[in-house]
C-alpha cells in the first residue's frame, strides 16, 4: 500500500482532546473510519498482514507482529528520511513541515472525489455503479435508467452526511489544537503566537503546566542545574515525571539579546517515531560540537511540570514529531461478521451470474417460432451478451443495496447506545464509555478469550495500608464489614503505642522504619506534604505512618526529617541498598538522632527470615500473620532492622565501594555485597498492603468465567504480584494447583512445557482447574517455533493464565498467537501505553480511561472507565448488538431475495425475455423506502431477553460466542426460506389471477395487476416476517412494521394517479382503482403472507417445544413473570436446562502432582518498584532536596 | 508577555472544555437506557395452539365459501382454432390477409346462465409479457397529445415511407382482430343475434384519463399525418363504424387489447350481454352459435383461439384456486396445531415426571 493511501485514513482519529490530555474524545469520533469502510479492500491491511504471519522463528514473529499493527508501514516514508540541519535564528534557511496538524480526512476541495473514490472502492458500491452505468445503455435494461441511481445516491448521501459531520467535528478539534498559544523569539522580542505558526528553529518558551506545541532541543530552564521535569503520560503512559538537563554550553543563554545573537546550527536525525533516542549535535560558533542526546529533548505533547520556565530550540514540528509519528490509528478492525458478510455478498452474486446464466439458457431454448406479433418471424433473441447484461440488471437487487447503510447507521445508534449507558457511566471521574469505532459491536459479544492488563485496569493502582503485625500482635483486624474498602483504622496500636504497652518501644521502631526507609520524596504545598513515589507501596507505608503521627517531612541528599509525635529527628542517610526483585529487600544505613548506626530493612518475608539473628522474636506468631494477610490477597512485607558497629560499617563501606566502581556486572557485585551486612535481622513485623482491585472485579471475573470466557492477565509487573492480584480477584483459587514456567534457556522451557503436557495427558484441551504462570523471559523460548504449539495447547487446558514481566510486544505476540491458532474473538483490555500493541493487535481492544496517560484509550475500540462495565458491555450489549446485526443482516438478505428471485419465476411464464414484473421505481424504492424500517428496529430495538437475565445468566452469552445464530447453515438455511417464500409468493398469485376474471364487470386485467398483488403481498410478508423475527416489540416495532405497509399502500394508491401529470408509471395508471376493490386482492391478502409465514410458525413452534435452549427458557420464564412468582422454581429449571445443554464442562480434578506443580498457600509478598531505571534510585533519591524551594507553582 | 496572560487562556479553554463535558451528558431516559417497555414475542403453547385452530377455522370456512360460490359459476369455452382449421391454415400465410373467411360453431348450453354475462375471447400461447413487446408502446402518443412520439415502438414506430404509425408499437399492431357475434337459435330456425355491449369493458381509468383521442374537429383529420399499422385493415379512427365515439384510441376493445396479459395464455373481455328481450335474466338454455369472422392468426406460434361465456359472482370467475388453497391451509394448519398439541401433551408429561423424580 502507497503512503498516500495511508494518508487518507491514517491520522483520521485523532482529536485535538485526546492527545493534549484535556478532555475525552468526542463521542463516536472514531466511528466514521469504520462506519465508511464496512466492506472497503483497502482496510484489509490488518488482515492481509495476519494471512502472510507465518511462525518463522521468533526475531521475524516480533517484526510480523509490529507490521501488523501498521507500525512499520506508516512510517515508511519518514524512517529514510535524512539527518537535517537547523540553523539557529536563520528561519528562511530551515525549511521544514509546518505545525500545524490535520487529522481530517477532508477539505473543501477534496471530499467529493475522496470521498466518491472510498466509497466506490467498497465492492457492493462499485458493483451498484457499474449496474447504474449498464442502465444507461438504450434497451438493456428492463428497470428503467435511474432506478439504480436514486437509490445509490440516497445512500452515498446518507453516509456523505456522517462522513461531512465526523470530519467537521475533527477540523473543530485540529483548529482548537493549532490555535494554542505559545511564547516565540521572533524578530528579537518574545511573542504570543499560535501553535501552528511555530516553525522549525524558533526558540519557544514554555512555562509550568504549558503542554509543548512541537520537538524541541531543551537550552536553558529557570531550575538550578538546567533541569526540567516533564509529564510523559501522553507518549508512554508512564506516570512518574521524566527529568531533561540542558546542556552546560546553552545554560546561561537566557535572556533575550543573548538568544538572538545565538548563532550555529543543529544537526540532527530524521523524523523518527523513537521517544527515547534522539542523535543530534549542536555547533555553536566559536565552540567544539556538542552532542545532544534524549536528555536535551522536550517532546510535543508533553507537559511541563514542576519547572517554572524553559528554552528550547524547535526541531521538528507537525507530523515530523515523535508523537504525531506514533500516534498513527490502530489498523481498522473489521469483525467477523462482515467478513462472513463479505462473502454472502459474493455468493449472492456468484448466485446472480448463475441466474442470469440460466435466464440466457432458457431464452435460447424457449426461442418459439412464429412470434409474428412482435415484428420479426422469430422472437429472435439478442446476443448472449446482450441478454445476460440485462438479465444481470434484472436481477441484480439480489445484493442488497442498502444492507451496508442500514449496518452503517444501526451500528453508529449502537455505539451511541454504549456511550449513553448510565451502567457505564463512572460518577466518580464523570466518564462514560466511549466506542470509538462502531464496527465491532457484534463483536463484543462473541469474545471467547480475554487478555487483561493488571495494573489499573484489575487494580486501580491505589495501594491501601490494611494491617500490620507489630512484635506478634496483629492490628487493623477490624471486624466492621462496612470499612472493607477503607484503610486501616484499629485504634488498639495507638492505644498501644500511647499507654505504654509493653510492645511500646517496637511499635516506635516499626512507625520510624517505615518512616524512614523508603525512596519517597516529599514536596510541600504550602502546609500540606505531597509523597511523590516512584512505588506506591511505599507511598501507602509513608502516607500510613504519617496518619499515626510519624510524618515524614524532608529529604536532603545525606538526611530525612520525620516528626515522629511532634518531635524532630533527624536521620542521616549514608546508604542505600536498593530494591531488586532478586532481592526481593531494600535497606537503608542511617545514623539515628542518638548516633546510632542502624540498618533499617523491608522486604519479602522468605528473605527476611533467612537473615533473622537468633534472638529475634515473635517469629512464629508474625509468620501465622502473613499467612492470614496473604490468603486475604494482600501483599505483605516484613520489616526488620539491625544495629551496626562502626567497624563493620567502616569496613562494608571499602567493600562497597569498591563494588560500585566494578565495571562489569556492578549490579551483581553490589547486590553481593549488600548481603553481607544485611544479616542479623531482628524482626519488628510485617505490613499488609492491598493493592486495591477496581470495584466489582472478583465479582465481574466469576461472571465472565461463567460466561465461558477465558480470562489471560498479561502484566509487566513482577510475578509476585501477579499472583498476588490473581488470588484476591479470585481468578485462581488456593486449592488451584499452579504451573509455574520459569526457565532461561530454550531447552529447558521445552522440556518443562512437555513435562507439563505429558502430565496432563488425556485432560489436554479440555478445561482443567489449573493455573499457568509464565515469566516474560520463559515465554521468549515458549513462543519459539518448536514450542508455541504444545506451549498454546498447555496453556488453553488450563483455567487461569497468568503472564508476568512482558514487554508490550510480548503482550500482543501472546494475544497473535491465540488469535492465530485458536481462532476465536480475543479481546485485550488495559490502560496504559504498553497496553497498545495488545489491544490494537486483539479483534476487539478495550482501553481503560482515566487516571493513566491516553495512548491506551486512543488506541482501542471501546473505552470504559472501570473493569467491571465489561461486563455489561459483552454479555449485554455485545450480546445484543450481536443477535441485532445478525438478525438486521439476515432479514436484509431474506427480504431481498423474496423479492427478486420473483423475477426468475416470473421470467418462466414470460419467455425469458427479461421482462420485470413490477413497476420500475417500485422496485427500486423497495429497499429505500418500503421495507427500509424492519431492518433498523431489528438492528437497534432487538433484545434477546432483558438485561437483568442475560446478566443473571452469563451461559446465556455462550448463544453468541459460539455464533450460533450466524452461520453459513444459518444464511442457506434464510435464502431458502426466502426462496421458498418468493415461490408461494410468485405462485399463489400467479394461480389465483391466471383465470383473469377477478374484477366487477368482468374486466381483465394486466401483468402489472398481478405484480402489483405479489408486490403488496411480498411487502406484507417481509413486515411480518421482521414481526416474527422480533422477539421485543417495542413501540418502534409496531411503527416500522406497520408503517411499512401502509406507506406502501399510500404510495401505491398516490403513483396510480400520477400519469399523465407527471411523465412516470403511465402502466400503473388506474391500478388502485381496480386492485383495491378486487375481493381476490383482498382475499389473497389474507392467505398468502399466512401460508408463507405458518411454515416459520409451525417450525418456531416445533423448535420451541422439542429442542429450547437456555435462551428460550430464559425467556418464557421473563414473559411469564415466573421469576417473580417462584424463583427458585426458575433457577431450578435454567440449572437443568444448562446441565442438558452440555455449557462449560465441569472444570476436571486434577489428581497428580508434579515438580513444577506448586500447590502451596498463597504467598503475599509483592512490591512494585522501577527497577533498572537510567538513574538509580539511591542518584535520584539525593538530588532531591525539599528544604529549598523550587519556588514552582503544582500544576 | 506575561505567563498570567498565558494561564488565564489555559483556564478559559480548561472550562470551555468542562462545559463541552457537561453538554454530553446523556438524560437518563428509557430510549437511550435502552429500558423502553416492551412486549415480549414469546411463542406459548396454548397462544400458538389457539391462534392456529382459530386459524385454521376461518380458513376452512372461507375456503367452503369460496368453492360454492366458484361452482355457482356457469362458464362455457369453445376454442375455435381446430373448428376452424380451414381458415387457421389461410391465415398461416400472411399474405392472404384480405381474404375473408368465417366460420359458425353450434354449441348447446343446457342450463340458463343467470345474470349478467360476460364474453371474452381466449389465447393460448401469445406471449403479449415479453419485455420487447410490452416496451413496443407509446403512452404519450396514446394521450393523444404528441402523435408524433412514436419513441419506444420498435420496429413498428414508422412505415417504410417514414411516416409515424399511430398506434405505434407491436402491442397495438398485433390487435385481435377475430369478429365474434353469438347467435340464438330460438326455433331451431331463425337464429337471432344475442345483443352484446361493447362499451364499459375497459378499466375507467383506461378510458378517460390513459388513452385520448387527439382534439381535432374529426377524427380522420386528428390522425392526419399518421398511418395505420401495418397488420391493421383499417385506419384506427374507423374501427368501430356503428359507434361513431367508439373510434381512434378510444375504441375499447384496442383499449382492452393495450392492456397486456401477464401469462402466455390469457382472456380479454370482448363483450357483454346486453340484457334486453329474451335475455333479460340472462343465456337461456339451448342451442347457439358463435359466428367468427376468423382473422387472428394462432397456428404460427402454435398457439389457439377460444371464446369464454362466463357469468361473474362476488368474488369473480369460476376459479377453484383461492377457495381449495384456503381449504388446504386450513386443514393443513389445524392437522399442525393437532400435532403439536400431541408433542406438547407428551413432553409436559415427560416434564411431569422429570420433576418428580
Amino acid at each position: 500500500m502507497s503512503v498516500p493511501t495511508q494518508s487518507l485514513w491514517g491520522w483520521g482519529e485523532w482529536g485535538c482532546g485526546n492527545y493534549e490530555g484535556t478532555g475525552t474524545a468526542p463521542p463516536m469520533q472514531g466511528g466514521s473510519g469504520g462506519l465508511g469502510c464496512v466492506i472497503s479492500g483497502e482496510v484489509d491491511l490488518a488482515d492481509e498482514g495476519l494471512g502472510l504471519g507465518r511462525p518463522a522463528d521468533f526475531s521475524v514473529g516480533c517484526q510480523k507482529v509490529e507490521e501488523n499493527m501498521g507500525w512499520q508501514k506508516s512510517l515508511q516514508g519518514s524512517e529514510v528520511s535524512k539527518a537535517r540541519t537547523i540553523y539557529l535564528n536563520e528561519p528562511l534557511k530551515n525549511n521544514f513541515c509546518k505545525n500545524s496538524i490535520s487529522t481530517a480526512k477532508y477539505n473543501m476541495w477534496s471530499f467529493l472525489p475522496r470521498y466518491l473514490y472510498l466509497q466506490f472502492s467498497k465492492a457492493a458500491n462499485a458493483f451498484f455503479l457499474f449496474i447504474t452505468i449498464l442502465q444507461q445503455i438504450p434497451d438493456v435494461s428492463p428497470t428503467g435508467k435511474y432506478t439504480t441511481l436514486l437509490p445509490l445516491m440516497i445512500i452515498l448521501t446518507i453516509s456523505g452526511i456522517k462522513e461531512i459531520v465526523e470530519d467537521y467535528k475533527r477540523h473543530i478539534a485540529d483548529k482548537l489544537v493549532n490555535t494554542k498559544d505559545i511564547i516565540v523569539l521572533r524578530e528579537n522580542v518574545w511573542k504570543i503566537i499560535m501553535w501552528k505558526e511555530v516553525i522549525v528553529g524558533d526558540i519557544v518558551k514554555a512555562s509550568n503546566g504549558q503542554f509543548l506545541p512541537a520537538d524541541m532541543v531543551l537550552i536553558s530552564s529557570s531550575e538550578p542545574q538546567v533541569t526540567c521535569y516533564v509529564a510523559t503520560s501522553n507518549l508512554d503512559g508512564e506516570t512518574n515525571l521524566k527529568l531533561r538537563q540542558a546542556l552546560l554550553e546553552t545554560a546561561q543563554m537566557q535572556t533575550e539579546r543573548q538568544l538572538s545573537s545565538l548563532s550555529g546550527k543543529i544537526e540532527c536525525e530524521g523524523p523518527n517515531r523513537h521517544f527515547n533516542t534522539f542523535i543530534g549535535t549542536l555547533y555553536l560558533n566559536d565552540e567544539s560540537p556538542v552532542p545532544i542526546g534524549p536528555d536535551q529533548v522536550l517532546l510535543r505533547g508533553t507537559q511541563l511540570k514542576n519547572t517554572q520556565w524553559v528554552l528550547g530550540i524547535v526541531v521538528y514540528t507537525g507530523f515530523e514529531t515523535k508523537f504525531m509519528q506514533n500516534s498513527i490509528k490502530s489498523p481498522l478492525k473489521k469483525s467477523r461478521v462482515e467478513k462472513v458478510i463479505n462473502v454472502q455478498i459474493l455468493v449472492l452474486f456468484v448466485l446472480l451470474l448463475a441466474m442470469s446464466l440460466v435466464s440466457c439458457l432458457g431464452a435460447i431454448l424457449w426461442n418459439v417460432e412464429g412470434t409474428w406479433y412482435f415484428g420479426t418471424n422469430d422472437y429472435s433473441s439478442h446476443s448472449l451478451g446482450f441478454d445476460l447484461l440485462v438479465f444481470i440488471i434484472l436481477y441484480h437487487n439480489l445484493i442488497p443495496i442498502s444492507l451496508l447503510v442500514t449496518l452503517e447507521i444501526v451500528k453508529y445508534v449502537q455505539a451511541m447506545f454504549i456511550n449513553w449507558d448510565e451502567d457505564m457511566h463512572y460518577k466518580e471521574n464523570n466518564i462514560y464509555a466511549i466506542a470509538r469505532t462502531s464496527n465491532l459491536n457484534e463483536e463484543l459479544g462473541q469474545v471467547k478469550y480475554l487478555f487483561s492488563d493488571k495494573t489499573g485496569t484489575l487494580t486501580c493502582n491505589i495501594m491501601k495500608f490494611k494491617k500490620c503485625s507489630i512484635a506478634g500482635i496483629i492490628y487493623g483486624l477490624s471486624p466492621s464489614v462496612l470499612t472493607e474498602s477503607y484503610e486501616f483504622n484499629d485504634p488498639t496500636l495507638l492505644q498501644n503505642f500511647e499507654n505504654g504497652h509493653p510492645t511500646k518501644d517496637y511499635i516506635k521502631e516499626f512507625l520510624t522504619l517505615l518512616c524512614v526507609c523508603h525512596t519517597v520524596v516529599p514536596e510541600r504545598d504550602e502546609d500540606k506534604i505531597i509523597y511523590q513515589a516512584s512505588s506506591p507501596d511505599e507511598a501507602a507505608l509513608v502516607k500510613w505512618v504519617k496518619k499515626l503521627g510519624f510524618v515524614f517531612t524532608t529529604r536532603t541528599p545525606t538526611s530525612v526529617t520525620i516528626e515522629a509525635m511532634g518531635e524532630n529527628l533527624t536521620f542521616e542517610i549514608l546508604n542505600i541498598l536498593e530494591f531488586s526483585s532478586n532481592r526481593k529487600r531494600m535497606s537503608v544505613i542511617v545514623r539515628t538522632p542518638t548516633g546510632n548506626l542502624r540498618l533499617y530493612c523491608k522486604g519479602a518475608d522468605t528473605v527476611i527470615y533467612e537473615r533473622l539473628s537468633e534472638d529475634s522474636l515473635f517469629m512464629k506468631e508474625t509468620l501465622t500473620h502473613l499467612e492470614h494477610f496473604a490468603k486475604g490477597g494482600l501483599r505483605t512485607l516484613c520489616v526488620a532492622y539491625t544495629d551496626l558497629t562502626e567497624a563493620e560499617y567502616q569496613q562494608w563501606l571499602t567493600e562497597y565501594k569498591k563494588a560500585s566502581s566494578v565495571i562489569q556486572d556492578r549490579m551483581q557485585s553490589l547486590e553481593e555485597c549488600y548481603d553481607k551486612i544485611e544479616k542479623k535481622f531482628l524482626l519488628l513485623g510485617a505490613t499488609a498492603i492491598e493493592d486495591r482491585l477496581q470495584a466489582r472485579v472478583p465479582e465481574t471475573i466469576a461472571t465472565l468465567l461463567k460466561a465461558n470466557i477465558r480470562i489471560w492477565v498479561l502484566t509487566g509487573d513482577k510475578q509476585e504480584t501477579a499472583i498476588n492480584i490473581a488470588y484476591s480477584c479470585k481468578l485462581i483459587s488456593a486449592q488451584m494447583p499452579r504451573i509455574q514456567l520459569n526457565t532461561n534457556s530454550l531447552e529447558a522451557t521445552q522440556q518443562a512445557v512437555t513435562q507439563n503436557c505429558e502430565a496432563l495427558g488425556t485432560l489436554i484441551g479440555k478445561e482443567n482447574d489449573l493455573a499457568l504462570i509464565i515469566d516474560g523471559e520463559t515465554l521468549k523460548y515458549a513462543l519459539n517455533f518448536e514450542v508455541e504449539r504444545s506451549f498454546l495447547n498447555l496453556a488453553l487446558s488450563c483455567r487461569a493464565v497468568l503472564c508476568c514481566r512482558l514487554s508490550p510486544l510480548q503482550k500482543a505476540e501472546i494475544v497473535y498467537l491465540v488469535k492465530k491458532h485458536v481462532g476465536a474473538i480475543t479481546l485485550a483490555i488495559g490502560d496504559g501505553a504498553n497496553d497498545v500493541g495488545m489491544i490494537q493487535m486483539a479483534h476487539v481492544g478495550v482501553g481503560i480511561s482515566g487516571n493513566e496517560g491516553m495512548q491506551a484509550t486512543n488506541n482501542s475500540d471501546y473505552s470504559i472507565a472501570q473493569f467491571s462495565y465489561l461486563e455489561k458491555l459483552l454479555l449485554v450489549h455485545g450480546a445484543w448488538n450481536y443477535f441485532r446485526v445478525t438478525k438486521c443482516i439476515l432479514y436484509c438478505f431474506y427480504k431481498n431475495v423474496v423479492l427478486y428471485i420473483i423475477e426468475l419465476w416470473f421470467a418462466f411464464v414470460n419467455g425469458f425475455s427479461g421482462q420485470i414484473i413490477f413497476e420500475h421505481w417500485c422496485i427500486s424504492l423497495y429497499n429505500v423506502i418500503f421495507t427500509s424500517l424492519p431492518p433498523f428496529t431489528l438492528g437497534i430495538f432487538e433484545q434477546c431477553c432483558s438485561q437483568k437475565s442475560l446478566l443473571t445468566y452469563p451461559q446465556l452469552y455462550t448463544v453468541s460466542q459460539t455464533g450460533k445464530t450466524f452461520n453459513t447453515k444459518v444464511f442457506w438455511f434464510q435464502c431458502i426460506n426466502a426462496l421458498v417464500h418468493s415461490f408461494i409468493l410468485f405462485w399463489m398469485p400467479m394461480k389465483m389471477l391466471e383465470h383473469d376474471m377477478v374484477l366487477q364487470g368482468g374486466h381483465t386485467t394486466d401483468y402489472l395487476f398481478l405484480g402489483n398483488f405479489i408486490y403488496t403481498y411480498v411487502v406484507v410478508t417481509v413486515c411480518l416476517k421482521a414481526g416474527l423475527d422480533t422477539l421485543s416489540w417495542t413501540k418502534f416495532s409496531h411503527l416500522a412494521i406497520w408503517g411499512s405497509i401502509i406507506i406502501w399502500l399510500v404510495f401505491f394508491a398516490i403513483y396510480s394517479f400520477v400519469w399523465p401529470t407527471i411523465p412516470v408509471a403511465p402502466e400503473m395508471t388506474g391500478q388502485v382503482n381496480m386492485i383495491l376493490v378486487c375481493p381476490y386482492f383482498w382475499l389473497g391478502f389474507l392467505i398468502v403472507p399466512i401460508v408463507c409465514l405458518i411454515l416459520n410458525l409451525i417450525w418456531k413452534s416445533i423448535k420451541n417445544t422439542c429442542n429450547r435452549t437456555l435462551l428460550e427458557e430464559v425467556r418464557e420464564m421473563e414473559s411469564n413473570r415466573v421469576q417473580e412468582l417462584n424463583p427458585t422454581m426458575f433457577k431450578m429449571r435454567v440449572e437443568a436446562k444448562n446441565v442438558q445443554m452440555s455449557l462449560p464442562s465441569q472444570p476436571q480434578k486434577i489428581v497428580f502432582r508434579h515438580e513444577s506443580f506448586d500447590q502451596s498457600t498463597p504467598y503475599g509478598y509483592a512490591f512494585s518498584q522501577v527497577e533498572q531505571a537510567v538513574i538509580t534510585q539511591e542518584e535520584l533519591i539525593c538530588s532531591y532536596d525539599t528544604t529549598k524551594s523550587q519556588g514552582c507553582v503544582r500544576a | 508577555m506575561s505567563e498570567e496572560y498565558i494561564s488565564v487562556t489555559c483556564r478559559t479553554k480548561m472550562k470551555r472544555i468542562s462545559e463541552d463535558y457537561q453538554s454530553r451528558l446523556p438524560d437518563n431516559t428509557a430510549l437511550k437506557q435502552q429500558q423502553l417497555p416492551a412486549y415480549r414475542l414469546q411463542l406459548s403453547a396454548t397462544g400458538v395452539l389457539s391462534g392456529f385452530f382459530a386459524a385454521g377455522a376461518f380458513c376452512l370456512g372461507m375456503g367452503i365459501i369460496l368453492i360454492l360460490s366458484a361452482k355457482s359459476i356457469k362458464e362455457i369455452e369453445v376454442k375455435y382454432t381446430k373448428i376452424c382449421a380451414n381458415c387457421a391454415e389461410l391465415r398461416e400465410d400472411a399474405t392472404n390477409f384480405d381474404k375473408e373467411c368465417t366460420c359458425s360453431i353450434p354449441f348447446y348450453l343446457s342450463e340458463t346462465m343467470k345474470g349478467n354475462v360476460y364474453m371474452y375471447y381466449k389465447l393460448y400461447g401469445f406471449y403479449q409479457n415479453l419485455y420487447q413487446y410490452i416496451l413496443s408502446r407509446s403512452n404519450s402518443q396514446l394521450l393523444g397529445t404528441d402523435l408524433k412520439d412514436v419513441g419506444n415502438c420498435a420496429p413498428f414506430s414508422n412505415s417504410h415511407d417514414g411516416t409515424p404509425i399511430a398506434p405505434c408499437g407491436a402491442i397495438a399492431n398485433s390487435i385481435f382482430n377475430d369478429t365474434i357475434i353469438l347467435s340464438y337459435n330460438l326455433n331451431s330456425s331463425i337464429p337471432i343475434e344475442v345483443p352484446m355491449l361493447r362499451s364499459k369493458i375497459t378499466w375507467w381509468t383506461d378510458k378517460y384519463v390513459k388513452f385520448q383521442n387527439p382534439s381535432s374537429i374529426n377524427l380522420s383529420s386528428a390522425f392526419a399525418g399518421t398511418t395505420k399499422p401495418p397488420y391493421w385493415s383499417k385506419p384506427v379512427y374507423e374501427l368501430d363504424e356503428e359507434d361513431p365515439g367508439n373510434n381512434g384510441f378510444l375504441n375499447e376493445d384496442f383499449i382492452v387489447w393495450m392492456r397486456t396479459a401477464a401469462f402466455p395464455t390469457f382472456k380479454k373481455l370482448y363483450r357483454r350481454l346486453n340484457r334486453i328481450q329474451y335475455f333479460i335474466e340472462g343465456l337461456p338454455a339451448g342451442n347457439y352459435s358463435f359466428n367468427i369472422t376468423y382473422n387472428f392468426p394462432v397456428t404460427r406460434f402454435k398457439g389457439e383461439k377460444s371464446v369464454v361465456l362466463s357469468t361473474l359472482t362476488w368474488s369473480g370467475g369460476s376459479s377453484l384456486f383461492l377457495g381449495l388453497a384456503y381449504t388446504v391451509t386450513g386443514a393443513v394448519t389445524w392437522l399442525a396445531s393437532f400435532s403439536m398439541m400431541a408433542i406438547h401433551l407428551m413432553l409436559k408429561k415427560k416434564k411431569m415426571l422429570f420433576i418428580q423424580d
